[in-house]
């Protein structure tokens, strides 16, 4: 019981943590809250519907493809000419490109909801250390984790993350020592496709399904992580959005049933008690080392 | 004249009129300070002249090439700017702020010379290099800030208020610094809210009064002969003993 909980709430996390890294990555280098996070999701899932029938890691690869051609195009098409205008602008043109993604898919492939078979090795439980478990919660650890490192090392260790965690900090002082805004933008919307890409993926396959507004709860979760975590902290929005999933699992599995259908007034009773102690956010403004 | 700020206004917002007419021109391997007090419109000097701010009329040039025009980067110019915040990254560590001052640089092997170079300068940074620059002091960001802006290799540094909330042992360091700069040919424009201390460093100082205007300009000497400057800064200047 303890290692099926502890499994399904770090993948539940991990999950949480790469949609919220996406959000608050977008925030830092651009200053934008980027609505249209969930629609770069969509696109994702949506692949994973069309290539439904060939083998499933054709359909992870291309969902990445998707995802971050939908990332780039919104970048070149609706934020790329608004680059210097008001964050308000900003985020009036991410609903619109939400609002304009979601209808566009409503309209012409996604009129309702369809459903994406389970994979059959997906579907399937196997024994971990005396516990059952099922090997899409093992997926998503494995795959969320693998990410989330992987994103650790760029940012950490390599000049593109020095200079966009750089840029997310203060983006005209960045400038001013020559980093590039043409080169860290359009990597940030890379990323962000390549995060929302394999959470489409890990989506895809826990909800059998892709519709129009899917992509709205996902983005909702990525905000409220990336807040809990501190919108200003890459690893405190990250940090954020694993407690985010972790709590989640937790109420899942240990509220009455009774109870289970107010889980998220409990989650965020949860959350609004923590921001009005640190309303920065658990790691924004702290004093801690990021690599 | 390297650079050269010819009568300039910037406007913040539709009311402030920060910066009423301004001139000032500095050379190759001068040593240039403004002075004058809080809301002078010392700093916006700085920010028009890096491109960080507007003008809304005259004109700035470096090397004879207009900032802002289209084209222009104070990067390429190697314009190195400290801006009075210091800039620093507190989500990096001082190794990596060190490194971002010369992501532009394609010379890796200078790069790492220069590195050297800048420790030897600032020993508290080698000491503190995996350190995050939040957990740095004042006095210690500032030199982070300086080794920074120097990994450019910079034909002019711009310096915003350098000493600013600074111990006063911090201030030595800091101004036997820009000495030290000075002397290895660098030219450096230096706005400093110590009068005494930038006239004693400085080959020429503007005195600026608000709103944005040159009240006098020239060396301590000169300056100490011009009673509007006398009274405006309350102290006869005395600037450095020439060689």
């Amino acid at each position: 019981m303890i290692m099926e909980f502890l499994i399904s709430a770090v993948g539940l996390g991990a999950l949480y943590a790469l949609l919220t890294l996406g959000v608050a990555l977008m925030f830092g280098v651009l200053g934008l809250m980027n609505f249209a996070y969930g629609e770069i999701l969509l696109a994702g899932a949506f692949a994973m519907y069309l290539f439904r029938n060939e083998p499933w890691f054709v359909g992870a690869g291309m969902a990445l493809v998707f995802a971050v051609a939908v990332a780039l195009l919104s970048e070149r098409l609706a934020f790329h000419p608004l680059r210097d205008a008001d964050p308000v602008i900003l985020m009036i043109a991410s609903f619109a490109v939400s609002l304009a993604l979601q209808s566009i898919a409503r309209m012409t492939v996604l009129p309702r909801a369809r459903g994406i078979a389970p994979e059959p090795f997906l579907s399937r439980r196997i024994e971990v250390l005396g516990a059952d478990v099922s090997v899409l919660d093992l997926v998503t650890v494995g795959l969320c984790g693998v990410t989330l490192v992987a994103v650790a090392w760029l940012m950490g260790r390599t000049s593109l993350g020095i200079q966009l965690r750089a840029a997310a900090e203060d983006f005209r002082m960045a400038a001013l020592l020559g980093v590039r805004p043409n080169l860290v933008i359009p990597a940030a919307f890379v990323i962000v496709g390549v995060l929302a890409g394999i959470g489409s993926v890990v989506l895809a396959a826990r909800q059998g399904s892709v519709s129009a507004d899917m992509g709205l709860q996902p983005m909702l979760i990525g905000v409220v992580g990336a807040v809990l975590g501190g919108m200003s902290s890459l690893k405190g929005a990250a940090l954020g959005g694993f407690l985010l999933g972790a709590v989640t699992a937790l109420l899942e599995t240990f509220l009455p049933t009774d109870l289970i259908a107010f889980r998220d007034a409990f989650l965020f009773t949860a959350l609004i008690v923590v921001l009005v102690v640190r309303p920065q956010g658990l790691l924004s403004g702290a004093k801690v080392r990021v690599s | 004249m390297m650079l050269s700020v010819d009568d300039i206004h910037v406007h913040y917002g539709a009311s402030v009129h920060a910066v009423q007419g301004l001139s000032l021109q500095v050379g190759e391997g001068e040593l240039v300070s403004v002075i004058g007090q809080n809301g002078a419109g010392k700093s916006t000097v700085l920010k028009a002249v890096m491109g960080v701010v507007p003008t809304a009329s005259g004109r700035i040039t470096f090397d004879g090439v207009e900032v802002g025009a289209s084209g222009f980067s104070s990067v390429k110019q190697r314009m190195s700017y400290v801006p009075e915040s210091r800039g620093i990254f507190a989500g990096l560590t001082v190794g990596e702020n060190l490194r971002l001052g010369a992501i532009v640089r394609k010379d890796r092997k200078l790069v790492e010379a220069d590195i050297e170079r800048e420790l030897e300068r600032f020993p508290v940074l080698r000491r503190y290099w995996d350190r995050g620059a939040s957990l740095l002091s004042g006095g210690e960001q500032q030199q982070l800030a300086i080794a920074r802006a120097l990994m450019l290799r910079p034909r002019l540094l711009v310096l915003d208020e350098p000493t600013l909330g600074l111990a006063p042992i911090v201030v030595d360091l800091i101004f036997d610094v820009v000495e030290q700069l000075r002397a290895e040919g660098m030219t450096i424009l230096l706005v400093e809210q110590n009068a005494v201390r930038a006239l004693e460093v400085a080959d020429r100082s503007y005195v600026v009064q608000a709103p944005g205007r040159v009240l006098g300009e020239g060396t301590a000497t000169e300056l100490a002969a011009q009673p509007d400057v006398v009274d405006h800064l309350g102290f006869t200047p005395e600037g450095r003993v020439q060689p």
